[in-house]
């Protein structure tokens, strides 16, 4: 038994950089001791072992941070993170809330990890990830601190992420310039990607617009067991146990992972020919034992008509982009900055009336110059 | 393989070992370590871990073991590391895992100092858990006779069902910081459990100096993790309504023109800010009025002159304690420490500079009653402001102590000092017995900050406590940079730190105690804008301050852990509109807030080098 345990350590080792598998070991070592064989789980352990950081009104390398109560029934947080602009290097604070003033501002609306179970927006992974966020992408960044399992099982965090979004929808301070709307993306890893999908669902029919979902090794599953299951399984920090743990700690109790919460193109899954659904961003790792589900996922969406782009990161564990230490986490980033800067110029068409555009001015240009002497 | 961002990175990680064959990794993973400088990691550090670069392949070999080992033992072994060990200070990763490594794997040989007897104790103990429990009750004086009904047993018998009687929450102090002197240079050689205590408090570098333990203020990248630096501002609106954010607007212009002398605005705006309040409900209504109030003092020149009737402030104390739980949580986490810290010691001695009421030292006295071994020899020196009725408030605090003490069978000792600050204190006044005979535990709940604004005064109170030789120094304090030199500064600073506070007193349910703990917080607001100088006593600072003038002054903490973190948000739980306070671990202190923003902070401290030596 100590034998094959070691064998998985040292694979586990040999792919990634070591501070980031101290990283990983550790959350692993911590889960291990928060998740009970009852299904409960010691919150007050969870609390105490997660490192924290509070919100920062002035600016850390460019971006300040704060905290709003989204929803007092239900103690809904966000943590807002904004870009320090050049002409107000530290913000007022009496102005935190001031409008946006770019044409387009994307607005990340970001749900962290942790299986539905672990970690909070102000853990100290998720807020240096989203400060991270806000400087490759000119973004304002919400992220959700949505109820979590066991004690708070489905819906509460999809519901948490609708409210999320329906607040951020409506906040005037958001709306980019160019046409008045507040350009809006969902964002998560893990748990984090499950709910944007969901919530992103939830907003088909309510006529708000999501513009993309930026899905990082969604948390999705079934009650088959797949290839990558079986093969990967206790190899790189993750087991299937724990993933059955947390799918029974966060499904309505009795039910199983086909649940469409879990497996939303499985057998109790919605068809989404024909609806308006977000273009999709999945990055996928190739060393995460639930990837087959996750790309069963991308071609559920591609089945469907609708636009979404896969990025297989073959020797990625999870939790690859909690460090900026490693190719996988700048092919990613560059990605995703591509993904949320797109939606600027639409079309090619556009595009062409722009470079017309700029050679006209350009030209009247020389012309006055000539023209002057 | 190409590495192109190494601009990003100020210590490039040579990172990747895919395609290093297997026969030089441990090679490359040596290399790895050597290349670095000895600080910390820095990308670690933003996540919330201290780990030097030089330790990293330790630590990872530690977690590897740890990992077999789980492995191995039962489902039992590892829960017990969950619900019955106490963890501390789990940024410290190498020092976290040392200690789980120890309580699953006790050392096995016998060592002749009698050392691996005191960790197999130490392991033992946490098998037996009710009898051993030390407990600590949230008591006020109405419930003593309740609770002195339960028999010891009864209450044993509550604490192993995990949803607790909360009014009787049993405290562990398996992991009890062992308190006889460890000569300082022994290191590897010393026993496990010396060891953990030792790697907690110094670094690993050379012999330990005031700078080691508290080494130079951390790199900007380890300074941006949670630690509250004196320039982090955390920020929760609670309230964005439209009139709420034009009162606000209102009273940061009207501050301004103070803070420019242009009293003829000032004055405007605080009439206008008077006419937004009104308008406005809750919390903000009331934060503003009292924010308005201290401007227009300010502005008038009206400084508030008389301090207040002692039994008036007396009672506003005493609302404020039963409305919201800081000052409970003040007092519970103090005494779980005091608690550990006192363990073993057969006459203790505590000194208090907060008295008041007294209402911290009940449940600690039951608490000290109900230990095993029986309780210690309790002695209490408190100390106060004098009261303006003559009347001998201390002395009737003391009396009621006394009587509680009888009932509960705890030989109790008490006396009261009055005094105008703090700084009028000499240790020579305290009739201080020898620390073989007396274990010493200073408290002080909001009462230090009071301090700073006279000079002198606060490195006078610390040479003082350094006289008293205490096993332990309490500290709880706002968290709040209200302290600094510029008033535009402070009233922001300050503006924000109430608006949050009186936004969770907003949940209580006796619109009396309500109203009362407003009036109190009102009197502080009011000292930070409207007083200047030494009448500005409510100089509040942040814990990043406190701790560097502790340790300046020749203190070096003791760190709070698993068990009263646990029992603290248990605690909060019982308070209505509980959901939006919370409890955080921040290097060894414990942080209380109010949606996410931490509000008080409670930590605990020790001489950085006793210089008596218990003979032994």
């Amino acid at each position: 038994m100590a034998r094959r345990n070691e064998v998985k350590l040292n694979e586990c080792k040999m792919a990634v950089s070591l501070s980031t598998w101290v990283l990983i070991s550790n959350f692993k070592l911590a889960y291990n001791l928060l998740r009970r064989p009852d299904g409960t789980f010691n919150r007050h352990l969870a609390e105490f072992l997660d490192r924290k950081v509070p919100a920062n009104a002035n600016p850390v390398d460019g971006v300040f941070s704060f905290d709003v109560l989204i929803d007092r029934g239900t103690s809904l947080l966000s943590r807002i993170y904004r870009p320090a602009t050049a002409e107000e290097p530290q913000p007022n604070i009496a102005e935190l809330e001031k409008p946006v003033t770019a044409e387009v501002v994307p607005v990340i609306i970001f749900f962290h990890g942790g299986s539905f179970a672990h970690s909070s927006a102000n853990s100290a992974t998720y807020d240096t990830l989203c400060r991270r966020l806000v400087s490759l992408c000119k973004a304002v960044v919400v992220s959700v601190n949505y109820r979590r399992a066991p004690e708070n099982r489905y819906p509460c965090a999809y519901d948490d992420g609708w409210t999320a979004l329906k607040w951020v929808n409506s906040r005037p301070w958001l709306q980019s310039q160019k046409d008045s709307k507040v350009h809006i993306y969902l964002a998560g890893d893990s748990s984090g990607g499950n709910i944007a999908h969901h919530v992103a669902l939830r907003a088909i029919e309510s006529g708000i617009d999501v513009l993309g979902n930026i899905l990082l090794n969604p948390m999705f599953g079934g009650q088959e067991r797949t290839e990558s299951e079986k093969r990967l399984d206790g190899k790189y920090c993750v087991t299937l146990r724990d993933r059955d743990w947390y799918w029974r700690a966060y499904l309505p109790e009795g039910e199983d992972r086909d649940h469409p919460a879990c497996n939303p193109f499985g057998p109790n899954g919605r068809s989404l020919e024909g609806i308006k659904f977000p273009k999709s961003l999945v990055v996928v790792a190739g060393l995460d034992l639930i990837q087959d589900w996750q790309l069963a996922y991308v071609e559920g969406l591609k089945k469907a008509g609708q636009e979404v782009k896969l990025l297989y990161m073959e020797q990625a564990t999870i939790g690859f982009f909690l460090l900026p230490n490693s190719n996988h986490f700048h092919t990613v980033t560059d990605e995703i900055t591509k993904f949320v800067s797109s939606d600027c110029i639409k079309t090619i068409g556009e595009r062409i009336m722009q470079c017309i555009g700029a050679l006209l001015c350009v030209d009247y240009v020389c012309l006055f110059k000539c023209f002057l002497g | 393989m190409k590495r192109d961002h190494n601009h990003l990175q100020p210590n490039p990680d040579p990172s990747s070992l895919r395609g290093a064959p297997s026969t030089g990794k441990a090679k490359v993973w040596d290399e790895e370590s050597a290349q670095q400088d000895c600080g910390m990691d820095e990308l670690l550090a933003v996540l919330g871990y201290k780990v030097k670069t030089s330790d990293m392949a330790e630590v990872a070999r530690k977690l590897e073991q740890l990992e077999e080992v789980m492995c191995n033992v039962q489902d039992d072994g590892i829960s017990h590391l969950a619900s019955e060990t106490v963890h501390y200070n789990p940024s410290d990763l190498s020092t976290w895992l040392e200690s789980m490594l120890s309580e699953l794997n006790p050392p096995s040989t016998f060592d002749p100092f009698g050392a691996a007897g005191t960790a197999a104790a130490a392991l033992d103990d946490s098998f037996l858990v009710p009898a051993e429990s030390s407990t600590l009750t949230t008591l006020d004086f109405d419930n003593i006779n309740r609770k002195h009904q339960k028999s010891g047993q009864q209450i044993f018998e509550e604490a192993s069902c995990s949803d607790y009687d909360l009014k009787a929450i049993p405290g562990k102090a398996i992991y009890s910081q062992k308190t006889q002197p460890q000569t300082h240079d022994s290191s590897s050689s010393s026993t496990p459990t010396n060891v953990k205590s030792e790697k907690r408090f110094k670094s690993t570098s050379g012999p330990p100096s005031p700078s080691d333990i508290f080494p130079p203020p951390p790199p900007p990248a380890a300074a941006s993790y949670g630690i509250p630096t004196a320039s982090t501002r955390p920020v929760v609106l609670v309230d964005s309504q439209e009139n709420g954010i034009r009162l606000v607007h209102a009273l940061m212009a009207c501050a301004e023109a103070v803070q420019q002398n242009n009293l003829n605005l000032a004055e405007a705006l605080v009439k206008q800010i008077g006419f937004l309040a009104i308008s406005q409900a809750g919390a903000m209504r009331k934060v503003a009025t009292y924010f308005a109030e201290a401007l227009a003092r300010r502005i008038y020149r009206f400084y508030p002159q008389n301090p207040l009737d002692h039994s008036f402030s007396d009672v506003l104390h005493m609302h404020f304690y039963e409305t919201c739980p800081y000052l409970k949580f003040a007092h519970f986490t103090a005494n779980q420490a005091i608690l550990e810290a006192f363990e073993g010691k057969k006459r203790v001695h505590v000194i208090d500079f907060s008295m008041n009421q007294g209402m911290q030292w009940p449940a600690l006295m039951q608490a000290l009653a109900l230990r095993v071994g029986g309780p210690p020899a309790f002695r209490l020196t408190g100390f106060g402001p004098p009261s303006h009725d003559n009347s001998d408030h201390l002395q009737e605090v003391g009396c009621k102590l006394a009587q509680f003490a009888k009932k509960i069978h705890v030989e109790f000792e008490y006396r009261g000092f009055v005094a105008n600050s703090l700084a009028d204190l000499d240790a020579s006044m305290l009739d201080l017995r020898p620390s073989e005979v007396e274990a010493v535990a200073v408290n002080s709940v909001f009462e230090l900050h009071k301090l700073l604004a006279r000079p002198g005064a606060i490195d006078k109170v610390f040479s003082v406590v350094k006289q008293m030789k205490p096993e332990l120094v309490t500290i709880v304090e706002q968290e709040a940079n209200h302290n600094g030199p510029v008033f535009l500064d402070r009233f922001t600073e300050s503006l924000h730190f109430y608006s949050t506070l009186f936004d969770s007193l907003e949940g209580s349910v006796s619109s009396q105690d309500k109203v009362m703990s407003e009036v109190y917080l009102g009197k502080q607001i009011c000292n930070v804008v409207a007083c200047e100088g030494v009448d500005r006593i409510e100089g509040h600072e942040s814990l990043t301050q406190w701790r560097n003038r502790l340790s300046t002054a020749g203190f070096s903490p003791v760190h709070l852990g698993s068990n009263a973190f646990k029992q603290a948000s248990m605690l909060l739980a019982l308070f209505a509109g509980g959901d939006g306070y919370g409890v955080e671990e921040n290097n060894g202190c414990l942080m209380l807030g109010w949606h996410n923003r931490p509000l008080i902070i409670t930590s605990a401290w020790k001489l950085t080098n006793k210089t008596t030596a218990i003979s032994q």
